[in-house]
Order: C-alpha cells, then sequence, then structure tokens
C-alpha cells in the first residue's frame, strides 16, 4: 500500500514553483531568447559523484522514420538541431535549478550529460530523458543497452512527440528494446499510478495542455512484468512536450500556471525513480 | 612400581610412614640407646686401636666407621621402633562406593575392553580381591550415578546408559545418604569425565569439613588413539525462514593429520551443504564456517556430521545435532531517509520479493514533507518520524539514511538511542552527505550506538568524497551477511570484482568492541575507509554502512547478477534475527532426555520494552503426540523485571512446543513459541576422554587417594590407614623391614670387602 502524507507549509507544491521561478529571474517577459540562439554547443559530460545528474541520451536518426528527414533545416523538426537536442541546454538547466528548489534532491546544478543508450556510463545515471523518440532508431548494441538499463532499474523520459507517425517509430523501437511490453495509459489506471503523486499531486496529467503542438496528451508507459503494480520502468509523454516548456520558462512565452505543472511532471518523475 | 619397590623395602606403603608416627617400644629407649651406642663406639674404637700391623689411619677410620654402622643398626632393631597408626575398626564403618552408570563407560579403551567392564571385574565379582578386602574391613554401600544418583543393591543394576555425568551431586547424595553411619571415605570410580558443567567446589566443602576422603578410581584414556570429534555446531535458535547462515563448526581428532574428510549438513536427513576438512596436528582444533539455506519454516533439527573413519575408538561423538526454529513471518523494518536518492529504490527493490521482510519508507522529499511506502494503513508514520517509543518500538530494524542530527528532537536521538539499548532493535546507520560527522551526529546519543569513531574534525565541509572498493576483513568473511557465494573463496571472489562505490564519510576507526567487516580502498589515499562496522549495544546491535551508493553494484553490475539484492537480502534478515518481541519464549537448555526436568522461561515487556512483572503468562506444552499440557508460569523474584519461569517433565521422545501467552488484564499481550527435543542424548561421547587431573584434585583436596586400574588393590588397605570414622591406634613394627637386614648385610659385607681389598685378612 501506498500512501502520502503532505506536510504543512510546503504542500502547495505549485506555489513553491511559482516562488522559486520568480526568484530565479527566470520568467522576464519579452525575453529575446530563441531556440537558435540556444543551439547546442555540448558541454562536456560531468563526471560522476553521486548528485543526481540529469542525462539526455543522444539518439540516432539515420535509420528508420529519421532516415528520410533533413535535420539541418529550420523546418519543423529542423531547426538546426538533431531531434535528440531540442531543448538542450537550458531546459536541464532550468529543471535542475528548480528541482534543487522544491526538493531536498542533491542535484549538479553546473551542467548535465549527454550519453547513448551502449554508453556504460550510463548506468551510473538510473534517470534519463530522451527528446523526439518520432524518430528515434537504435543499433543492436543500444538496444541491449536500453534493455539492461531498464530491466535493472533505470527509468526513461519519453518526451516531445506526437501523433501516429512518431508513436508508430516510438513504439516500433520499444518493442525491440522489450518484445514483451504493454504500454498502459497511465491516466486510465484507477488508482492513479504514484508517479503522479511520489511529490506533486497531479490529478489530471492530461489536463496540461501542450506548448504548441495538438492533439490531446497522453502518459503511457511500460511496467516491470507488465504489471500496474509493479515499478513503472518508462513513460512517454505523447502529444506533450514538457522540455518546451522547461526550455522557456525563462522566457515568458508560455503561461507560468502550465510551466509550473510541466515542472510537477519532472520533479515527480525524478522522485518517483529514485524511490521505487 | 616405585611404590612396590617401597613397600617391598619397608614392609608398609608410603601412605602408612605418611599417616603414622614413628616411636621406640623400650622403655627410656632414647637415654638406653645412647648409653649402649657409646658402649659399642667405645668398644669399637678400642678395638681397632689395639691393631697394629699394615694398617694405616684411614683403614682404621673405614673399618670403624662401618662396624660402627652395623652395631647401630642392630641397636635400632633392638629398640623396637614402630609406627604408631590410627586404623579404621574392621566392620564398623562404611565405605560408599559410587559406580560411574553413564554411556561413557561403554567406550572401548581398557584394555581393548570397555570402562564398564573394570567396574564388573573389579567392583561387580564376589571374589574380586579388591572387593573382598573391601567387604572384609567395611560395610559397603554402593552407589550408580551419571544425571542422577542413586542406592543400588548390586552391580547387576548398573546400566551404563546415564545420558550425563555430574560427579558434584554424586558426592552429595552419597555424603548426605551416608551422614548418619560411621563413614571411611567415598570411592568414586569413574572416567572424571564431568559434563554438567557444575562447580565441584561446593560438593567438595562439606567433605573436606567433615574429614571423609574421596579415593578415586579413573578408568580410561586421557586421549584416544584415533578419534574424530564435531566438538561445537551452534546456529542461531531463530532465523527467518529462507535465511542463509553460516555455521562455524569445530572439528577435533587424534590419529588422522593430515587426512581430508568431509562435514555433511542434514536437514532432517537430507543433505543441504558439504565441506571438505583438512584436519590439522593432533588435538588442534579445526574451525569450519559451513553455508547453507534455512528454507523450510517449522522447528528443524539440523545435524553437523562427519563420517565414521576406519579405526575410530568413538564413534558417537562424529556429529551434533542443533534446532533451529525457521520463521515464516514479516518482519518489520524502518527505513528513514532524509533526501531523495536512488538508494531507497533500489533497496526496496531488493527487498520487494522477500515475504519475511516489511520494509517500510519514510522519505523526506522536502523540508517537512513526507513520503511513505510499504504501511500498514493510512494512520501509519502519519506525523513523520516516530516521537513516542512505542510507536518506534514497534519495528524491529531502524535503517537511518543521510538525515541531519538536526531534524530530529533530543528526545528522538535519545529515543533511537534506547531502540537499540533498551528494546533490543537494531540501527543501520547508512553514509551520505548528512550522516555521521557532517549529519552533526557527533556527541549525541546516537553516535555513542553507532560502531564507529567520529568528530565534528572529521565533518570535512570540503565536500569530501571517495571511491572505494569494498571488501571484507578476515572478520567479514565469517558474517552470513557478507556471503554472496557459495563457498568462502568464491564469495571472496565476487566482493573483488565489484565495482566502485562512492563515500562521503572520511570514517577509519571503530569503538572499542566493534568490528570492522568491509573496508574500503581508495587508490589514491593511503588509509582505509570503515566501510561496515558492526557492534553490540545493550541488548541490541548497531551497524554502520558509510557508502553513498550500494545501487550502483545493481546498475553496472551484468543483469543476471543477483548481488545487490543478496547483499541487501541477507543485511536486513541479519538486522532483524534475534530482535526479541514483546513476549519471548526460551528453553534455554532445548535437548533432554525423557524423565529430565527441562526449564522453559518466558520474558513480558510492555509497549516501551520495560520488563512487566504483572502479567498472567501461560504457558501451554504440546507433546508429540499432541496433548496439550497447561503450565502456569510465575515471576522468578530473583530475576529481572518480565522474566518468568517454570519447568516441564516429558515423558515422551521427539518435538515438544512451548506456546507462551501473556496478558496484561484480559488485554492480550502477545504469543510466542519455542520448541525442544526429547532424545536420548550423547553428550557422554563428547570429551569423553579420562580426566585424572580432576580425580586427583578431588583426592588431594578431601585428603583421599587417587588410583588407576593398576594400583587400585592397594584401595582397602589404604582407607584402612586412612579413613575416617570409627578408629583404633595401631602400632606397625619397623624392625623387621627388609631394608634395614639389606642395609646389615651390605655393612659387613662391605668391611669384609675392604679388607680383601686392603690385604687385611
Amino acid at each position: 500500500m501506498v500512501t502520502r502524507w503532505w506536510g504543512g507549509t510546503a504542500a502547495a507544491g505549485g506555489a513553491v514553483a511559482v516562488c522559486v521561478f520568480a526568484a530565479m529571474g527566470l520568467g522576464a517577459p519579452g525575453s529575446t531568447a530563441t531556440r537558435a540562439a540556444a543551439a547546442p554547443a555540448q558541454e562536456g559530460n560531468i563526471p560522476y559523484d553521486g548528485r543526481f545528474t540529469f542525462v539526455r541520451i543522444r539518439t540516432d536518426v539515420s535509420g528508420g522514420l529519421g532516415s528520410s528527414i533533413d535535420f539541418s533545416g529550420r523546418g519543423r523538426r529542423g531547426r538546426g538541431q538533431p531531434p535528440w537536442a531540442h531543448d538542450y541546454p537550458r531546459a536541464e538547466r532550468n529543471f535542475a535549478k528548480i528541482l534543487t528548489a522544491t526538493t531536498l534532491v542533491n542535484t549538479y546544478e553546473g551542467g548535465s550529460n549527454i550519453l547513448t543508450f551502449d554508453d556504460p556510463e550510463l548506468h551510473n545515471y538510473p534517470l534519463a530523458y530522451v527528446s523526439e523518440p518520432g524518430f528515434w532508431w537504435m543499433d543492436e548494441a543500444e538496444e541491449e543497452g536500453l534493455r539492461s538499463y531498464l530491466l535493472k532499474g533505470g527509468f526513461v523520459i519519453f518526451d516531445d512527440f506526437g501523433g501516429m507517425r512518431d508513436w508508430s517509430n516510438f513504439e516500433a523501437q520499444m518493442l525491440r528494446v522489450l518484445p514483451e511490453g504493454i504500454f498502459y495509459d497511465l491516466s486510465d489506471l484507477n488508482p492513479l499510478p504514484s508517479v503522479f503523486d511520489s511529490f506533486f499531486e497531479i490529478s489530471e496529467p492530461e489536463a496540461l495542455a501542450p506548448p504548441y503542438r495538438g492533439g490531446w496528451p497522453q502518459y503511457l508507459g511500460i511496467f516491470e512484468d507488465n504489471d500496474p503494480a509493479k515499478r513503472l520502468m518508462l513513460i512517454a509523454n505523447y502529444n506533450n512536450d514538457l522540455g518546451d516548456y522547461w526550455e522557456f520558462s525563462d522566457a515568458g512565452w508560455l503561461p507560468i500556471d502550465l510551466t509550473n505543472e510541466a515542472y510537477k511532471f519532472g520533479v515527480n518523475y525524478v522522485i518517483y525513480a529514485m524511490t521505487h | 612400581m616405585l611404590t612396590s619397590l617401597f613397600e617391598f623395602l619397608f614392609k608398609y606403603r608410603p601412605v602408612v610412614f605418611q599417616e603414622g608416627d614413628f616411636s621406640l617400644g623400650v622403655a627410656g629407649a632414647v637415654a638406653t640407646g645412647a648409653v649402649v651406642a657409646s658402649l659399642v663406639a667405645v668398644l669399637a674404637l678400642l678395638t681397632y686401636l689395639g691393631v697394629r700391623g699394615k694398617t694405616r689411619p684411614l683403614d682404621r677410620l673405614v673399618l670403624g666407621g662401618l662396624r660402627f654402622a652395623g652395631l647401630a643398626v642392630l641397636v635400632f632393631c633392638l629398640l623396637r621402633p614402630a609406627l604408631v597408626v590410627s586404623t579404621v575398626v574392621p566392620q564398623q564403618n562404611f565405605v560408599g562406593v559410587l559406580l560411574d552408570d553413564s554411556r561413557s563407560m561403554e567406550i572401548q579403551d581398557y584394555d581393548d575392553r570397555s570402562r564398564g567392564a573394570f567396574l564388573q571385574e573389579t567392583f561387580g565379582t564376589p571374589d574380586s580381591p579388591v572387593l573382598s578386602a573391601l567387604s572384609d574391613r567395611f560395610a559397603v554401600r554402593y552407589f550408580r550415578f551419571s544425571s542422577r544418583t542413586e542406592r543400588i543393591e548390586d552391580f547387576s543394576e548398573m546400566s551404563f546408559m546415564g545420558s550425563r555425568t555430574r560427579l558434584g551431586p554424586a558426592l552429595e547424595r552419597a555424603r548426605s545418604e551416608l551422614a548418619s553411619v560411621p563413614l571411611s571415605g567415598l570411592v568414586l570410580v569413574t572416567d572424571g569425565a564431568d559434563n554438567s558443567g557444575e562447580e565441584l567446589t561446593e560438593a567438595l566443602m562439606p567433605l573436606q569439613a567433615q574429614g571423609i576422603p574421596v579415593y578415586t578410581v579413573g578408568v580410561g584414556e586421557e586421549n584416544f588413539q584415533r578419534d574424530i570429534q564435531v566438538s561445537r555446531a551452534d546456529p542461531p535458535r531463530t532465523v527467518l525462514a529462507g535465511s542463509s547462515l553460516v555455521v562455524d563448526v569445530v572439528v577435533t581428532h587424534t590419529g588422522y593429520e593430515g587426512e581430508t574428510v568431509s562435514l555433511f549438513v542434514e536437514d532432517e536427513g537430507q543433505i543441504v551443504s558439504t565441506e571438505e576438512v583438512e584436519l590439522p596436528d593432533d588435538g588442534q582444533p579445526v574451525t569450519v564456517p559451513v553455508r547453507f539455506t534455512a528454507s523450510t519454516p517449522g522447528a528443524r533439527a539440523y545435524t553437523f556430521r562427519v563420517p565414521v573413519a576406519v579405526d575410530e575408538q568413538v564413534t558417537q561423538n562424529n556429529s551434533q545435532t542443533a534446532l533451529v526454529s525457521v520463521e515464516d513471518r514479516s518482519e518489520k523494518i524502518l527505513y528513514f531517509e532524509g533526501e531523495p536518492r536512488y538508494e531507497v529504490g533500489f533497496l526496496g527493490r531488493a527487498v520487494a520479493d522477500d515475504d519475511n521482510l516489511q520494509l517500510v519508507v519514510l522519505q523526506r522529499t522536502a523540508e517537512n514533507k513526507f513520503l511513505r511506502l510499504n504501511v500498514d494503513d493510512g494512520e501509519e508514520l502519519q506525523g513523520g518520524f516516530p516521537d513516542t517509543r512505542a510507536e518506534l518500538y514497534a519495528y524491529r530494524s531502524l535503517v537511518l539514511g543521510t538525515v541531519e542530527a538536526s531534524f530530529f528532537t533530543g528526545d528522538q536521538l535519545q529515543m533511537i538511542a534506547d531502540f537499540v539499548d533498551k528494546r533490543g532493535g537494531s540501527l543501520l546507520a547508512l553514509g551520505g552527505r548528512n550522516s555521521f560527522a557532517r549529519g552533526g551526529y557527533a556527541g549525541t546519543p546516537v553516535a555513542d550506538v553507532l560502531p564507529v569513531v567520529f568528530s565534528d574534525a572529521d565533518a570535512r565541509p570540503d565536500g569530501y568524497f571517495a571511491r572505494i572498493r569494498v571488501e571484507p576483513t578476515q572478520a567479514g568473511l565469517g558474517v552470513p551477511a557478507l556471503q554472496l557465494a557459495g563457498t568462502e573463496e568464491e564469495s571472496g571472489a565476487r566482493w573483488s570484482e565489484l565495482p566502485l562505490l562512492l563515500t562521503y564519510n572520511p570514517l577509519h576507526r571503530v569503538k572499542p568492541g566493534a568490528t570492522t567487516l568491509l573496508q574500503g580502498i581508495a587508490e589514491d589515499l593511503p588509509e582505509e575507509h570503515v566501510a561496515l562496522a558492526f557492534q553490540r549495544y545493550g541488548a541490541g546491535k548497531s551497524l554502520s554502512l558509510a557508502v553513498q551508493d550500494t545501487w550502483i553494484w545493481q546498475m553496472q553490475l551484468p543483469l543476471e547478477d543477483d548481488t545487490h539484492e543478496t547483499f541487501w537480502r541477507q543485511m536486513l534478515r541479519w538486522l532483524v534475527d534475534g530482535v526479541p518481541d514483546q513476549v519471548t519464549a526460551q528453553v534455554p537448555r532445548d535437548r533432554a532426555e525423557p524423565g529430565e526436568s527441562v526449564v522453559l522461561t518466558a520474558t513480558v515487556n510492555d509497549s516501551s520494552y520495560l520488563g512487566m512483572s504483572n502479567s498472567v503468562v501461560e504457558a501451554t506444552v504440546t507433546t508429540p503426540l499432541g496433548e496439550e499440557v497447561e503450565l502456569g508460569m510465575d515471576w522468578a523474584v530473583d530475576s529481572n523485571a518480565g522474566e518468568y519461569e517454570t519447568d516441564f517433565t516429558p515423558s515422551e521422545e521427539g518435538l515438544h512446543t512451548l506456546t507462551v501467552r501473556a496478558y496484561a488484564g484480559d488485554d492480550l499481550i502477545g504469543v510466542d513459541e519455542a520448541y525442544f527435543q526429547v532424545a536420548p542424548q550423547r553428550s557422554e561421547y563428547f570429551d569423553a576422554g579420562a580426566r585424572t587431573p580432576l580425580l586427583e584434585r578431588i583426592a588431594d583436596e578431601t585428603g583421599g587417594i587417587s588410583y588407576t586400574p593398576e594400583t587400585v588393590g592397594a584401595l582397602p588397605e589404604d582407607i584402612r590407614v586412612t579413613g575416617a570414622g570409627v578408629t583404633l591406634v595401631e602400632e606397625m613394627d619397623l624392625w623387621d623391614m627388609p631394608i634395614l637386614l639389606l642395609l646389615l648385610l651390605v655393612l659387613i659385607l662391605g668391611e669384609w670387602g675392604y679388607r680383601r681389598l686392603r690385604g687385611l685378612v
């Protein structure tokens, strides 16, 4: 049985996020920041030192759906960045600050890591983030690496994808990794999986509208042994883009309330991954 | 041999000279002797002064001396020398003969016959010289003794089936039974292999006070020529089902040096573990750690056995059987973690499939914000960390994650210390950035409990961390919780292959009495870290595991590797092992023979684990045939608060179950079970070599004499001279001692020979 006790002053988690959000001076309207200006000049990875360090997965787009698309332009999928790097590094930097401000997680704020699924170093970080899995493709080493990572206890967030085309590609890749896996629509489960109340209580996950795209957000996941009573191994923010919210939380382009909600998801995912 | 020669030369045994007073039989003997001696000396001198011729002064001196000595011997004999001895009056005194009736008397080490055969031929046969002589002089009363002592009329009542040898009670019983008659002494015929564990001094004191000598007759070899013995195997009395056990089995031997034997562990006849043992030098014990899993719930009798070797003299001491209560229940452990970190999730997952462990997690996620996992209901830990002893003491163990000491109130810190000290719970403190010195624990009650030494100076605000290789110390290799494989070698190899771990806590010393079980070695640091330390504290135990991330083992090792799960499952099982409930049933000695009284005890505590001496305690013994015997248990006034006791005398062989229920008024406080096995015991065959020094001590301290089968023939005469009871004074002539005749002959022949040599004949 899992129950939660909500302490007094900090119970209003959203308020905390807003306060910190304001304190960080991130949300000044009229910011001139643009995605192009934040192009991913990759910083060096952080050696493991015991702190929580955000890990973004560098995926391959040379096969599958991504092989027919030119990501070098500034079209919908291009914007000068490969899909896996969208929102890098500002999304993770901002998220790390919020995580530190709202929780007691010992977080590395000054940087983050970019790793591949077949990198042994990934196993020092049991939570990983994948952006735009609609174009994701893996070789066999990555496939084996991800399978091992998930089954050992790793937790992966898939974000920033939507539409049947993206889903089909993502599902196909995941079934290569976990052929026996069954995707559960987490919003349909009763009670809601504890990933939605591990820190903040998110009673209506689908209420958070995607920042740009259309479609009805869905949160899908695969449980250990396909048993919803067991550990959730991955979560797919289908038809949503938390990374965008995080990236632009200091730009003032997106509503603060929605941005706060997007942070709640991220904080919950981290706390869930650490405690389950 | 020397005694026999002495007796031949001096007519009597040495003991007569020790006991007797010297006297001369002629009145005014001293004066007369002096006059006669002077006359003889003068005559001898005159005789030799008159001699002339070839003699030199030296010749005259030698010959005069020899002649004078010869005459002195004759004069000594004429003075009727005698020993005045107090001897017992024939047939007016009693002698108690105590015969060892224990099983060890069946051991065949008396001229290839049993020890009992010696008893039979010496004290069980009417025409035995010893028995005849004793019967001629004394009224003899016989006793047989083993675990009990009884009067017997004749030897036919001996069975050699006694389960224990209790020398003290045997002597006390014989003394008290013969207290009303003149008692010359007690004869104790035994191998001396007392296995009662009782102090002999108390039994000897009244014998010394009353002047009753004990004559001991020891039979059997002190050291067997060829024997292998499983001397000790002490598994825990209670374990959780599925627990891995490492039991130290002590094997001793004589005569098989260098040979390799197999040591089997059997669970109700089924072999569950085997170890090969190379036997060391004769008499040197070897300790063999044997590993097995207690998988079947219930009372299990584990047998540790070495097969009988060729030509073994004692075959009954090759195995030991121990009763283990394998319990299939869920033990609650509270894990309080002060910051979200992966250790929580991975630890919980490692033991999630263990039905015998309930890991309740209280995770602080933000200031004053908590996440509860695996709680029984919505009220459990609703207020955060327990602030009453009753709430905290409901758990058997506490895992303290990285949380600063200032989080707790002073009372909560003291409560954590009392949890170990008073409640008997176990504490495992994990490393982290807010643990130990870095968490401000120096000087707190919790620091007193922990096995490691640290001070505020160790806090190291510089963000110290090190990557360490964690490996067992010599002590750690024998700890069941740290066994990662079936054998010590395989386990050690697995430890050496584990990925490095992080530590934020530079701990390097343990407290006196604490033990370092895992050490952490960093390549670039000279000093070893104390990674895992253990100590007993008060009624409980405490451990420190000063690392940040054992989950690395799970993530870095291959998918199929189960090191992380094994480590934590065993560690948490070790934590809860031996932690008492409010009501605890115990059988201090869990093996007995039919008819032997068994002590049953219970401990009853209130919810704060203070002993309750006013509760109603009911004990039920369920016999192997299913009969339930109700017994009341009383608080013994001279015992500690909350300790109750009763006894039970079983009549059936087999497994008996003790069920204890304790009530406060009408409210049931708790129920507990314990087991004991009723069966013929084999303890007589262990360490069954004759104990000659013990028997000599008994004889010395009571004024008796110690004998062997070879010397026992002198026993009747010695008792006559040295015994107590009704005595008379007897003069024993010494003039006819063979030594005097021999001395006279030597002197005369010496004088003649000297003359021949010097040509004076």
